[in-house]
C-alpha cells in the first residue's frame, strides 16, 4: 500500500517537474518569464481567476506586437489555492526556481503580507492590483491598487457633497475594512463630522484611544437582522448613509435584509468599496440598484480606449483554449484593468531601462512612467503607487455601475493614519 | 407665506373644475419674461391629478421644455420626443395641445429657464402635489422629508394637508413633521410644546434634532426648553427601549425557527433513527437549487450543461403575481427533490450500516463532499441568484418594531412543519409504525412491521423536511454548493441540546438559542461574541446534561 502510494507519489513529482521544465524547452533566449501568482481554487477563486484571464490576454496582446523589449511573454501560473502559507511557497518557487523577472499576482491582504518576506528576500517584484488598506511600501511591490485616499475618501467627499450627515461603518472582520475604517474615522472627524454621527460602535483600549470603529461580522455571517435593525433606527433621522466593506457573499443576505426592512437607496445609501462589477454577478442586482461605488475603472465608462479595451478582451474570451476560462457572461472591473495596467507599466519600465533587472526595472518605475489605461491615464510614483483617475458610479439592474462623479489625477497615499487631524472647530 | 395659503385654497378650487388645466398654464406661463410673475403664476398651481404636475415641472426644471418661434413671430412652449435622427433632428410637440410642431434640433431652439425664486415656487407646488398623492407610500415620504429638512416655509401646507389627511399613519407622520418643524420656530413656547409632542409620539427620527435644539438651548441659557428637550429625549428613549425588546423577542423567534426548520429534519434522521447522517446540509442545498430551478422556470429559463450533457429548461416568462408564485410551487418540489435524495442514500448506503454508526458518519460525510462537487459541476462554482417574490419582501411596522414578512413567513412555516410532523408521528398508521421501529428494530420486525421500508420512509421524510428548509433559506441568504456546510453544525447542535429522539426538544432547543443569539446580540452589539458565548454555553450546558434537555425514557437495553 505504503510502496505504491510512494510510487504514485513519485510519478506526481515526475509530472510537475516536466510540467515545468517544458517550456523552457522553446527558445529560452527570446521569451521572459513572468509569473502569475492567484488563486485558482477555494474561495477566492470566483475573484482571482479573472485576474489570471486578464493577465494572459495580456500577455498575448503585447506578445501580437512583438513582446517586452523583443522576447515574448512566457507566463508561469501557479495556484495560490485560497491558501495563505501556500501563497509565500509558491512565490518562493516562482523567484528561486523559475527566476521570473516580474510577478502579477494576490488579491487579500493576507496572502500579500504573506509573499512579501520572499519578494523582499530574493528582492523580486510584485504587481499588486487590488485595493487595499495602506500603511505599507515595500521596494518590492508595485501598487496599481487603489489606496484608500483612491476610493474609500473619495466616497466619503462625495457622500458629504450629498448632504449626508451621518456614517454608519459596516465590515467583514479582517485587516483590509477594519485599517480603512480607522482611517476613515479620522477622515470624517476631520471633516467635522461629530463622534456621535458616526455609527457601527467602537472599541478603545485602557487610555480610551479607539482601537476598532465600525461593525464586523465574519465571511460566511448569514444572520444581518439585527444590524439592518440598528441601521433602520440611526437612519430614522435622515441624511445618512452605510459604508460598507462586507465582502463577498455576505453581502446577498446583508442586502437581502436591509431590503425587507424598507431602506432605501434615496433614503440610505450604501457605499460598497469590495462590489465591482465582477462580483455584482453573483448578487441580487435588483435589491442593490441605486447603491454607491468607487473604483478607479468602470466598465460603462464611454473612451474609444475602454470600449477598445473591453472588445479585445471579450474576442480573447471567445478565442482562447486556455483551460478553466469562463466565456460566457463576461465583465471588466478594476482589478482586472489594474492588473492590465500593471504589465503595460512593467514593460514600459523595462524598455525604458533596458534592463530586465529589478532594481533597474524600480528606478524606471519611480521616475514615473505614464500609461494611457482603459481608465484614463496612470503615472507610477516614487512610493510605488499609482497616480489615476477615481470615479463613483452608483449601480444599476443591469449589473454595471452609471458614473455618477470622477475626481482627476488623484495621487495615492498609502500612509494616511494620522495623517487628518480632527476639526478644533468642532464640538 | 400666504402663497401657500392661496395654492391651498387654488386646489380646492381646482377641484371643483374652475381653473384651466395645468398644461395650459404651463405654457403659457414659460412664455414670460418676469420671473416673478412665472413664480406666482407657478405658485398657483394645482390640479385634480398631481401626477401630470410632477411629471410637468420637475420637466421644466430639467430643461426639457423648450421654446420656439411660430412663422408669425409668436412664441410656442415645445417638448421634444425621443427620435433622434441623423441629423440630430427632433419632433418637437406643442406642450398644450400635444400636436407636432415640426423637426428641430435641439441645440438650435432655446430652453425655457427656471431660476432661484421660481425653482422655490416650483418646489412648494411640488411638495403639496405629493402631500395629495393617492399613493400612502409617497405621501408618508414627501411628510417625511418635510419634517426633517425643517423648512418654516412648507408649515402652512402641512397644517393645510393635516385637516384632510384620514390615513391613521400619515396623521402621525403629519403631528411628527410639524412638532419637528416648530422646533425651529421663533418663540421658545412653540418649542416647548414641540419637544413635548415628539416625546409623546416616541418619534425615533427626531432625536437627533431634540439633540441640538437641547444643545442651543443649553448655550443660550434657556432652562425650561433644555428640560422640555431633554423630557423628550427621555420618553423617546424608553420607547426605543421598547422597540428593542420587542424586535430582540422578534428576531430570537424568526431565528429560532430557521434553526427549527433546519434541525427537524436531522431531528427525524438523526434523533429518531440514529444515522449521523452528515450529508443532511447537502439534503437542504438540494431544496435550495430545486427553488432555484424553479424559479429559473419560471422565469427566463435555464441551461445546464453537468458532464457535457446539456439540458435546457424552458421558461415561462412569467410577470407579477404568476412570477411571485412559484414559491408556492417551489416549497413541494424541494420537499419532494430532498426526498428522492435521500430515498437513494437510504437505499445505496445508509441500510447497509444500522448497526454500525460511526461508519454511517464517515460513508455521509464522503456522500456531502460528492454532493457538492455534483452541485458545484452542474450549477456552476458561484453563487446562484434566488429572488424573493414580493410577497415576501416587505415588512409591516407596528409602533416602530419591524416585522419582515420573510421572517414572519419562517415562523408560521415552522410552526406548520412542527404541526405536520407531530399529527405524522401520533396520529398515522406510518408514525405509529415509525416510532415502533425507532424504539425497538428487532422487536417491530418481529411482529411483521417490514422494518426496511419503515426506515426508508423515515429516511427519504427527514431529508424532505431539510429540502422544505432549504426552500426557505434560498430566500434569505446565499445558494451555492457549500451552503450545507453553513447549516449543518447549527443543525447537530439544535438537535443534540434539545435531546436526541425527541421533537419537542428540538423545538424548545431552536426557540432559546435563537432568542439567547438575539438578546446577546443586542445587548453586546457584537455579532461574533454572541455566537461564542452560546456555543460555549451549550458546551457547558452538555456538561452538565449530556442527554440533552428532553431525554427519552425507554426501556430497551442498549441505552
Amino acid at each position: 500500500m505504503i510502496n505504491k502510494l510512494t510510487k504514485s507519489l513519485g510519478a506526481l513529482a515526475l509530472a510537475a517537474g516536466i510540467s515545468t521544465i517544458a517550456p523552457q524547452g522553446a527558445n529560452a533566449q527570446d521569451t521572459v518569464k513572468v509569473g502569475v501568482l492567484h488563486s485558482l481554487s477555494g474561495p477566492m477563486a470566483i475573484s482571482e481567476t479573472s485576474l489570471r484571464d486578464v493577465l494572459l490576454f495580456t500577455f498575448d496582446e503585447i506578445n501580437a506586437e512583438g513582446g517586452v523589449a523583443g522576447k515574448k511573454i512566457e507566463p508561469v501560473i501557479v495556484d495560490g489555492a485560497s491558501n495563505w502559507p501556500l501563497f509565500a511557497e509558491k512565490a518562493k518557487q516562482l523567484l528561486e526556481q523559475d527566476k521570473c523577472a516580474v510577478v502579477f499576482g494576490c488579491w487579500t491582504s493576507v496572502s500579500r503580507k504573506s509573499v512579501l518576506p520572499v519578494f523582499e528576500k530574493n528582492n523580486g517584484l510584485l504587481f499588486y492590483p487590488v485595493q487595499y488598506e495602506g500603511e505599507e511600501e515595500s521596494k518590492n511591490v508595485f501598487y496599481t491598487a487603489e489606496a484608500v485616499n483612491q476610493q474609500a475618501t473619495p466616497s466619503i467627499d462625495y457622500l458629504l457633497a450629498q448632504g449626508k450627515k451621518k456614517f454608519y461603518l459596516l465590515g467583514s472582520d479582517y485587516v483590509y475594512p477594519q485599517t480603512t475604517n480607522l482611517v476613515l474615522l479620522e477622515y470624517l472627524l476631520s471633516k467635522g463630522v461629530p463622534l456621535e454621527n458616526i455609527g457601527g460602535g467602537f472599541k478603545k483600549d485602557e487610555s480610551g484611544k479607539i482601537i476598532s470603529a465600525g461593525k464586523y461580522t465574519p465571511f460566511g455571517h448569514t444572520d444581518y437582522q439585527q444590524i439592518i435593525a440598528e441601521i433602520k433606527q440611526f437612519s430614522a433621522g435622515g441624511k445618512a448613509c452605510v459604508v460598507s466593506t462586507l465582502n463577498g457573499d455576505t453581502n446577498v443576505p446583508f442586502f437581502k435584509e436591509y431590503a425587507a426592512a424598507g431602506l432605501t437607496a434615496e433614503k440610505c445609501p450604501v457605499v460598497s468599496f469590495s462590489i465591482s462589477e465582477d462580483e455584482f454577478r453573483a448578487l441580487p442586482a435588483k435589491q442593490l440598484v441605486g447603491q454607491l461605488g468607487c473604483w478607479t475603472y468602470f466598465q460603462s465608462i464611454k473612451t474609444p480606449a475602454n470600449k477598445k479595451f473591453v472588445d479585445d478582451f471579450q474576442g480573447w474570451l471567445k478565442a482562447t483554449t486556455v483551460d478553466g476560462v469562463k466565456k460566457e457572461g463576461r465583465v471588466t472591473c478594476s482589478p482586472m484593468v489594474l492588473s492590465y495596467n500593471g504589465v503595460y507599466l512593467w514593460k514600459a519600465a523595462v524598455e525604458k531601462a533596458g534592463s530586465f533587472e529589478v532594481d533597474k526595472v524600480r528606478e524606471a518605475l519611480q521616475a514615473g512612467i505614464s500609461f494611457d489605461g482603459p481608465g484614463g491615464k496612470v503615472t507610477s510614483q516614487k512610493n510605488m503607487h499609482l497616480t489615476k483617475n477615481v470615479f463613483i458610479g452608483e449601480t444599476k439592474a443591469d449589473g454595471q455601475f452609471k458614473i455618477l462623479k470622477e475626481y482627476k489625477n488623484v495621487f495615492g497615499e498609502p500612509w494616511l493614519k494620522g495623517t487628518f487631524k480632527p476639526k478644533t472647530a468642532a464640538k | 407665506m400666504r402663497k401657500f395659503l392661496c395654492a391651498v385654497i387654488l386646489l380646492v378650487l381646482c377641484a371643483s373644475g374652475i381653473a384651466e388645466s395645468p398644461k395650459e398654464v404651463i405654457s403659457k406661463t414659460v412664455l414670460l419674461e418676469d420671473s416673478e410673475e412665472q413664480a406666482k403664476r407657478v405658485g398657483a398651481l394645482s390640479g385634480a391629478n398631481p401626477e401630470e404636475l410632477i411629471a410637468l415641472l420637475n420637466k421644466w426644471k430639467e430643461g426639457g421644455i423648450f421654446i420656439v418661434e411660430n412663422a408669425d413671430g409668436t412664441k410656442v412652449a415645445v417638448t421634444l420626443d425621443e427620435d433622434k435622427d441623423a441629423e440630430d433632428k427632433q419632433t418637437a410637440r406643442r406642450l398644450d395641445t400635444g400636436a407636432v410642431f415640426g423637426r428641430v434640433v435641439a441645440a438650435d431652439i432655446t430652453t425655457a429657464e427656471t431660476d432661484s425664486t421660481l425653482r422655490l415656487a416650483m418646489k412648494s407646488v411640488l411638495d403639496l402635489a405629493e402631500l395629495s398623492s393617492p399613493d400612502l407610500k409617497r405621501r408618508l415620504q414627501a411628510i417625511e422629508t418635510m419634517g426633517s429638512e425643517q423648512d418654516p416655509e412648507r408649515l402652512p401646507a402641512l397644517l393645510a394637508w393635516q385637516a384632510k389627511e384620514t390615513h391613521s399613519r400619515a396623521k402621525r407622520a403629519i403631528q411628527e413633521a410639524i412638532a419637528l418643524i416648530q422646533l425651529k420656530d421663533e418663540s421658545d413656547d412653540v418649542k416647548i410644546a414641540a419637544c413635548k409632542t415628539l416625546g409623546e409620539l416616541g418619534s425615533i427620527p427626531s432625536q437627533d434634532f431634540l439633540k441640538t435644539t437641547a444643545k442651543e438651548a443649553n448655550e443660550a441659557g434657556k432652562a425650561a426648553l433644555v428640560t422640555a428637550a431633554n423630557g423628550a429625549l427621555k420618553d423617546i428613549a424608553g420607547h426605543v427601549t421598547f422597540v428593542n425588546t420587542a424586535g430582540t423577542a422578534f428576531r430570537g423567534l424568526s431565528l429560532g425557527s430557521i434553526l427549527l426548520v433546519v434541525a427537524i429534519g436531522l431531528a427525524i434522521t438523526f434523533g429518531l433513527m440514529g444515522v449521523i447522517n452528515m450529508a443532511h446540509g447537502e439534503m437542504i442545498a438540494i431544496g435550495a437549487y430545486t427553488t432555484y430551478v424553479v424559479q429559473c422556470v419560471f422565469g427566463p429559463g435555464l441551461e445546464l450543461s453537468p458532464f457535457g450533457i446539456n439540458i435546457k429548461l424552458p421558461g415561462m416568462n412569467a410577470t407579477d403575481w404568476l412570477y411571485d408564485s412559484y414559491f408556492i410551487i417551489a416549497l413541494p418540489l424541494s420537499f419532494l427533490a430532498a426526498a428522492l435524495g435521500g430515498l437513494a442514500l437510504e437505499r445505496g448506503i445508509i441500510r447497509f450500516l444500522y448497526r454500525r454508526p460511526l461508519e454511517s458518519l464517515l460513508a455521509t460525510w464522503g456522500v456531502s463532499l460528492v454532493l457538492q462537487q455534483l452541485f458545484r459541476l452542474t450549477f456552476g462554482a458561484n453563487n446562484v441568484q434566488v429572488s424573493s417574490p414580493s410577497w415576501l419582501s416587505g415588512n409591516w411596522t407596528v409602533n416602530d418594531v419591524l416585522f419582515g414578512w420573510n421572517r414572519v413567513f419562517v415562523i408560521v412555516f415552522a410552526i406548520a412543519i412542527v404541526w405536520g410532523v407531530t399529527m405524522l408521528l401520533k396520529k398515522t398508521p406510518l408514525g405509529l409504525l415509525i416510532r415502533a421501529v425507532m424504539q425497538n428494530r428487532q422487536m417491530a420486525a418481529c411482529m411483521g412491521v417490514r422494518t426496511e421500508r419503515v426506515n426508508m420512509l423515515t429516511f427519504a421524510l427527514g431529508s424532505g423536511l431539510a429540502g422544505l428548509a432549504g426552500a426557505f433559506i434560498s430566500q434569505i441568504g446565499n445558494v451555492g454548493p457549500s451552503l450545507g456546510q453553513l447549516y449543518i453544525v447549527d443543525s447537530f447542535m439544535t438537535v443534540v441540546v434539545g435531546g436526541v429522539g425527541n421533537i419537542i426538544g428540538t423545538v424548545i432547543s431552536a426557540l432559546g438559542i435563537g432568542l439567547l443569539d438575539q438578546s446577546l446580540q443586542q445587548i453586546l452589539g457584537n455579532p461574533v461574541l454572541g455566537k461564542i458565548l452560546v456555543l460555549a454555553g451549550i458546551i457547558l450546558f452538555l456538561q452538565w446534561k449530556p442527554a440533552g434537555l428532553f431525554v427519552t425514557k425507554s426501556r430497551s437495553l442498549e441505552s
